[in-house]
């Protein structure tokens, strides 16, 4: 549980409000962060911060203020905080629908995903392991590592003026990029780890999965492929990336009711993808981070956007509840827990590109948008890792290449997927830490993908 | 502690004295005295968000054996603490050395940097804010239109800068931001959408007062609604190569996306590669690459009126305005000082001589990196935005940013926008939806032949570029002409 000390404080500020008949939601976070950031086979900084944000949000019929606060907290910051989100509370319009006031359902401790080891993993571990990588991997020519390694420790805490109830989570998270680039061809290669506990990999992994990818660079001069209709292999972070798009463009229950997305027009138990999807939000899965209650104070459980192909559930958060008649689902948060479900095909990159045959494999996607989400019309670009596949064999690095296709198409036309499926950590670091992670097929074939654009360099 | 400046200076200064007693080269601390931002926003009349945040704290930079440590924190009783933190994680990073840091000749610097504001929005009652939103909100009501938008946002800073060189610097920051946008589905089922910026013509002040002037926002409710019109009752842009007429609302990403972000020495030099991406440029290209035709003048500005104008980088250096690019050749690039010497020896020679004040950090809690600032193009000899339609046989005039995707050495970009004009045998036809296009960063900047004069000039804010690890927002603009580009691929081909 919270430390007694921002516990007692917190509690007594919602007992006050309830007692002067404010109703009142208080959020608070708690982050120790820790990152060093790699350049030139170095390291070129390293960071910590220790950081708490409170959020209070206070509702009075239709209408809602809010303010937050990043300082340690104390009685007298509290007490002005709460008074500044009154303040614009009264200040504020009146909405044309009745608000959802946050309610905690059931009590929730959950610590289960903390790490001591983890939260303290010092930089000289970090730049131990990262050394040994370095000094292990030499590919021919000129070459360095850059990346970067970020560790550290979440608090999140919420209770409201609703009921007694507190709602409270604590976990650890790291997440480790490193890049090898080329400095004359200028490939650049990737390996990506995630954990939530120290000890999670080794630079022995790190090191042979490098080794894996290098004879293909070395050995073959890049590939120009060709604009038009495809075959292609997405590895874990590029459907990491589709999967999160197909959510975004498809089912937020918001922009569905307004016309937005593009399942606008259907209705549950109607067909939208391959049967071979199936997409859930599961906090129960061991691959994601698994966010136990939303900010709203919901118990967060298992639920189902897509099963077989077939539209199941839209994401309601409280507001698009409030304003359009629907039941909230438990995503007033930013960080779900995406699973797309496994399919049916051997597991194992190789058995992927047996499959697929002749291909491009594309296991990252960079900087994607959306032109149009009302078709779940994307467009990004391959990166890190991306190669032409020949005969199930890899044949030669590929140079950047556009995809710009739609969700439903991608998905509607999946060939197979890998029978084991991987975490893929999502997080940001914008603003709080808010560690989130989907798990995905280690592989996605799909047919008739549209390349749209190809460079002259990777 | 009571967090007067004065007081955290007394805690402060000796804290960098002992960092240089202990061994380290060079240290810094930020502390915001204030750091306030009000976010206000109207969807369909619903104020969907009326919250202020009030962040306080102080960041620490230390410089050991060529690396860097920082630290940040809210609790200003733990500032030694703090220090002691920044120096530890310096000395870790030293244990895997590179290209040294180095902090080149030190330049003390003392002054305090005020922005120009008549009237300061966290004065301005919260009632009165929400009733300007919420009139504009009523002025954009209108049959056919599904959903309205309205949003501002307020943002001030008092930060306060030491260094172990005897700088001393304070700033005064005050951004404005504010967004309108209407939106519909077309005969297709399509959400098409209009909007409009806060925008100015970088003079003038950055207060309330902006935010009033009818020219700069709320006089546009009324042409937006009217092209949204438009724009439901067009046909989508047919595939094709054509001359590209770019508004300065839709020039200004292409600048940030394919200049600014290209031409961060972090990224050049390969710090970013694991998050943002790298560049295309490498230093030895530095006063030797032709990134642009002649007509192509880009620089880092120091404009009065702008979210890039911070008086004082992060370091402590007074901003400057230089060329990045001037006639076509790129001829510097956006660093802070910490950098330059590992460019000059990647190149072989000098190719950054002083810092390009672009260090800058979005918060206490995020060490300073190099950023974009005000990242302009000078008008040029094209004549208005009539004289360059006139001038084009087969074109077409786009404006407003809808989707932005570009290659991770921003090389490639394809861009969709809002609305585009078609352009036929010298005047400005109908309006096409579904706007997209490609290219390739240096073709398409050589194709640049018409550059528009100061009456095309505007400047458009950023409020949300995202960069860095741990990740950064921030705030900056650029001031940008009309421009015509020759031979653009446009539309999609299936």
């Amino acid at each position: 549980m919270l430390e007694p000390r921002i516990r007692e404080l917190l509690t007594r500020a919602r007992d006050d409000a309830r007692k002067r008949g404010v109703s009142a939601e208080f959020n608070l976070h708690r982050e120790k962060s820790s990152l060093i950031r790699l350049g030139n086979s170095s390291v070129a900084l390293a960071t910590h911060e220790e950081l708490t944000r409170l959020d209070i949000s206070v509702q009075d019929g239709r209408k809602v203020g809010s303010f937050s606060l990043t300082a340690d907290v104390t009685a007298d910051q509290l007490k002005n905080a709460l008074g500044h989100a009154e303040e614009n509370c009264r200040a504020a319009l009146p909405k044309d629908y009745e608000p959802i006031f946050g309610t905690v359902e059931e009590p929730v401790d959950d610590s289960a995903g903390f790490d001591p080891e983890l939260e303290s993993l010092s930089p000289e571990a970090k730049t131990g392991l990262c050394a040994a990588v370095i000094k292990a991997v030499k590919p021919k020519g000129a070459y360095d590592f850059s990346g970067s390694w970020s560790t550290g420790s979440t608090e999140m805490y919420y209770i409201t003026t609703a009921n007694d109830n507190e709602a409270f989570r604590k976990l650890t998270d790291g997440r480790l990029v490193l890049v090898l680039k080329e400095q004359q061809k200028k490939w650049e290669l990737s390996v990506e780890r995630t954990q939530k506990a120290a000890g999670a990999f080794t630079a022995g992994d790190i090191i042979a999965e490098f080794e894996s990818l290098l004879p293909v660079y070395e050995g073959a001069e890049g590939f120009r492929t060709a604009v038009g209709r495809q075959r292609v292999l997405f590895g874990a972070q590029a459907v990491a990336e589709l999967l999160g798009l197909a959510v975004w463009g498809g089912f937020i229950g918001r922009l569905y009711e307004e016309k937005r997305s593009y399942t606008a027009g259907m209705k549950p138990g109607d067909k939208l993808f391959a049967d071979a999807v199936t997409i859930t939000d599961d906090p129960e899965n061991r691959d994601v981070f698994g966010m136990p209650f939303d900010f709203s104070g919901k118990r967060r459980r298992r639920f189902t956007l897509v099963e077989n192909g077939v539209l199941r559930g839209l994401l309601y958060d409280t507001m698009a509840a409030a304003k359009y008649g629907r039941k909230p689902t438990g995503h007033d948060l930013g960080n779900d827990d995406f699973v797309l479900a496994p399919g049916r095909g051997e597991p194992g990159l190789d058995a992927g590109c047996k499959l697929a045959g002749d291909a491009l494999y594309i296991p990252h996607l960079h900087y994607i948008h959306l032109p149009d989400p009302t078709k779940g019309l994307f467009t990004g670009s391959s990166r890190f890792n991306a190669l032409r596949l020949q005969g199930g064999r890899f044949t030669a690095p590929l140079f950047s290449t556009r995809v710009t296709d739609t969700s439903p198409s991608v998905f509607g036309n999946v060939v197979a997927l890998s029978s084991k499926n991987v975490p893929v950590n999502t997080s940001s670091t914008y603003a709080r830490r808010s560690p989130t992670a989907v798990s995905v097929p280690e592989w996605l074939l799909c047919d008739n993908v549209r390349i749209t654009d190809v460079a002259d360099s990777f | 502690m009571t967090a007067t400046p004065e007081k955290i200076a007394g805690v402060v200064r000796p804290q960098l004295e002992r960092l240089l007693a202990e061994g380290g080269s060079f240290g810094d601390a930020r502390f915001y005295a204030e750091d306030a931002n009000q976010r206000l926003m109207l969807y369909d009349g619903n104020l969907e968000s009326n919250t202020r945040t009030d962040e306080q704290g102080i960041g620490v930079r230390v410089l050991w054996h060529g690396a860097w440590g920082f630290a940040a924190t809210a609790d200003l009783d733990a500032i030694p603490a703090c220090f002691d933190r920044a120096l530890a994680n310096a000395r870790a990073a030293a244990q895997l050395p590179g290209f040294p840091k180095d902090m080149g000749p030190a330049r003390p610097s003392k002054g305090e940097y005020v922005a120009p504001v008549e009237k300061d929005p966290f004065d301005v009652p919260l009632a009165d804010k929400l009733a300007f939103l919420k009139g504009l909100d009523e002025q954009l009501k209108g049959e056919g239109i599904a959903q309205r938008v309205v949003s501002a946002r307020f943002q001030r800073r008092r930060i306060h800068y030491w260094n172990t060189e005897g700088t001393e610097v304070s700033r005064r920051v005050m951004n404005t931001f504010a967004t309108m946008m209407v939106m519909a589905p077309d005969k297709d089922g399509r959400t098409q959408r209009r909007s409009v910026e806060l925008n100015s013509d970088g003079a003038g002040t950055r207060g309330w007062e902006w935010l009033a002037d009818e020219n700069c926002f709320a006089g546009h409710a009324e042409r937006i609604k009217q092209d949204l019109a438009a724009i439901l009752a067009a046909e989508p842009l047919p595939p094709g190569r054509r001359d590209l007429i770019i508004l300065p609302g839709q020039g200004f990403l292409q600048v940030h996306e394919t200049i600014g972000h290209a031409l961060e020495l972090d990224r050049i030099l390969g710090y970013e590669l694991s998050f943002a991406g790298g560049s295309h440029v490498r230093p030895e290209m530095i006063g030797k690459l032709r990134y642009g035709s002649d007509k192509l003048n880009c620089r880092a500005g120091v404009t009065a009126n702008s979210p890039g104008t911070f008086g004082y980088d992060d370091e402590g250096t007074p901003q400057r305005d230089y060329y990045l690019i001037k006639e076509g050749i790129l001829v510097n690039v956006l660093s802070s000082r910490t950098d330059l010497g590992e460019a000059n020896a990647r190149a072989g020679r000098e190719v950054v001589k002083e810092s390009g004040t672009a260090a800058r950090a979005c918060a206490f809690y995020r060490t300073p990196i190099d950023r974009m600032t005000n990242i302009n193009i000078d008008a040029g000899p094209d004549g208005t935005l009539d004289d360059i339609v006139r001038a084009t046989e087969d074109g077409i005039i786009v404006d407003t940013p809808v989707s932005w995707s570009i290659g991770s050495n921003r090389e490639h970009f394809h861009f969709g926008t809002e609305i585009a004009w078609e352009v036929k045998d010298g005047k400005r036809g109908r309006v096409f939806k579904n706007t997209t296009y490609q290219g390739h960063t240096l073709e398409f900047w050589n194709s640049l032949d018409k550059v528009g004069d100061e009456s095309t000039w505007k400047l458009q804010s950023v409020p949300n570029c995202g960069k860095g690890e741990p990740n950064q927002i921030m705030e900056l603009g650029h001031g940008i002409p009309v421009m015509r580009f020759k031979n653009v691929q446009t539309g999609e081909k299936e």
